[in-house]
């Protein structure tokens, strides 16, 4: 069989198209610090999202629930070890994903006789002080990126590029409830741009089209949040804990979604 | 070739950290100083009290009849509800220490649900079976004692080892190392006494136990006194395990020296 450099463009497209089609409707996660912690935000109806990796790291990811697992695990599985045979400041998000899950994605993604990963994932580190927190962004290719104030993961860059308009701004002066604030408006941004894309041939069913943005913002939440409801795990700098780790409870919440009951 | 992910990724299906084992020890290999290697940890205490377990130290750490240390930790929180007070080889100790946290964290993090308190009990009776060969030559045995809050019970609850791994429940009071033997019977004389340490105010048992750590050190040549550094309390209860204040520790320290007089 000859293998043309024109069948390789060809085939890396195909790949890319299949699984940017599976991750488009992920419900989006939304990562941003603030001066005493770091936390991951989403919006889900049935499994679990968001998981801690190690004592400063979590994670969450869309795409296929077996992908984000193996993820996950082997993310658990570096960081324990690394951290008992070296040292816990050792493990760091930075070396997690550039050198033990960006290169077999990367390989995995390539290779044409399997199928590749579908997965968009999302990690967080909690620094000493808020100018050392970090996230970094993982995708199906082995591609990274990483940032310091926010980082969000969706199913489309116009998504993505939504939500980040709504986090511009957040800081390491940031509260918790303003972090949390933004977050839960910009993962809203971000599944209405799906929710939009899904409805743009059926004019009729466009929701709420007759108000502003953030009225059908709020709107829009309050009808999710009907069916499904809101996770977000947490980081906390000062905690006396053993574990800084920790999933909000329904008194950490009960703020910030009056505003949507 | 077919490989998956998990395969690329080199998933290690739960086995992700091992202790690593005391190599042996010839016994015609021992110099007349070996025991100079092994620097040991003196007298620990746990209580309980209404709301949970107090656990107390001094922070002495010994080499045959000198003094190395201090200001040695030796009650050390393993997760957010189990410390461990440690006796015996201080080196053996803190890798157990090390390990023990890495393992029991590895489980909570990997299987998304606590390991059970039984699965803790036999994973550290598991340890120290794993020491024997080089305790019976003289080197790295240990003795712990493993102190909890049982939400299920709803009460503290501790348990302590003899050198092969066995374990006992107590129902109200563990002390390992050398002061501990001289102190053994007056634990009985204030249960009997006065009342048993689950029914004390955490003031109370609190003061009982730091009375009971003069004792050992007034009796004991290894146990340190708090004429230089004050001891180590911490306490577990259902929210959580706490330092006690070392305003608080001094207190009660003053208090005892004054009523000795």
């Amino acid at each position: 069989m000859v293998y043309s450099p024109f069948d390789f463009n060809e085939a890396i497209g195909h790949r890319k198209e299949y699984i940017e089609d599976r991750l488009r409707d992920g419900s989006p996660v939304v990562g941003v610090h603030y001066s005493t912690g770091l936390l991951l935000l989403t919006i889900r109806k049935t499994q679990r999202k968001v998981f801690e990796i190690y004592d400063r790291l979590l994670y969450s990811a869309i795409g296929n629930q077996s992908d984000i697992e193996a993820i996950r695990i082997a993310a658990i599985d570096v960081a324990h070890k690394e951290g008992f045979d070296r040292s816990p400041d050792d493990v760091t998000a930075q070396r997690l994903v550039s050198f033990a899950l960006s290169p077999p994605l990367k390989k995995l993604f390539g290779d044409q006789f399997n199928s590749p990963a579908i997965i968009r994932g999302i990690f967080g580190e909690l620094g000493n002080t808020p100018e050392e927190d970090l996230f970094l962004v993982i995708n199906y290719d082995g591609e990274f990126s990483q940032s310091n104030d926010f980082a969000v993961i969706a199913g489309t860059q116009e998504a993505e590029d939504r939500m980040s308009l709504w986090l511009m701004g957040i800081s390491s002066q940031t509260t918790r409830e303003q972090a949390l604030d933004r977050a839960i408006k910009a993962w809203g941004a971000g599944a209405m741009e799906s929710r939009r894309r899904q409805m743009k041939d059926d004019k009729d069913k466009h929701p709420l089209p007759e108000l502003d943005e953030t009225e059908q913002l709020t709107n829009y939440l309050r009808e999710e949040l009907k069916t499904s409801h809101v996770e977000v795990g947490v980081l906390e700098r000062n905690s006396l804990r053993e574990n800084k780790f920790r999933l909000m409870n329904d008194d950490d919440l009960r703020e910030l979604l009056k505003e949507y009951s | 070739m077919a490989t998956d992910l998990r395969e690329l990724l080199g998933i290690s299906n739960g086995q992700a950290i091992t202790l690593t084992a005391l190599p042996p020890v010839l016994a015609d290999s021992r110099s007349n100083n070996s025991e100079l290697l092994d620097i040991h940890g003196t007298t620990v205490i746990a209580v309980k009290y209404q709301n949970g377990v107090i656990n107390v130290g001094d922070r002495r750490a010994t080499a045959n009849y000198s003094v190395m240390y201090d200001h040695a930790e030796k009650v050390l929180p393993i997760d957010d509800y189990t410390l461990l007070s440690i006796s015996g080889s201080y080196a053996r100790a803190m890798e157990v220490v090390r390990y023990l946290r890495h393992s029991f964290k590895y489980f909570e993090r990997s299987q998304l649900q606590p390991m059970s308190l039984d699965g803790k009990l036999s994973e550290l009776a598991k340890v120290i079976a794993a020491g024997i060969p080089a305790a019976m030559q003289g080197l790295g045995g240990f003795i712990p004692i493993l102190s909890t809050f049982d939400a299920r019970a709803g009460e503290g609850r501790i348990f302590f080892y003899d050198g092969m791994g066995a374990r006992f429940e107590s129902a109200e009071f563990g002390a390992a190392g050398s002061g501990s033997v001289q102190i053994r019977g007056v634990f009985d004389y204030i249960v009997k006494t006065k009342k048993p340490f689950h029914e004390m105010k955490r003031s109370e048992a609190l003061k009982e136990a730091l009375r009971l750590l003069d004792i050992a050190s007034d009796l004991d040549a290894a146990t340190g006194g708090w004429s230089k550094v004050l001891p180590l309390a911490k306490t577990i209860s259902a929210e959580g395990i706490q330092d006690v204040s070392e305003q608080e520790l001094t207190n009660i320290v003053h208090e005892i020296d004054k009523s000795a007089r």
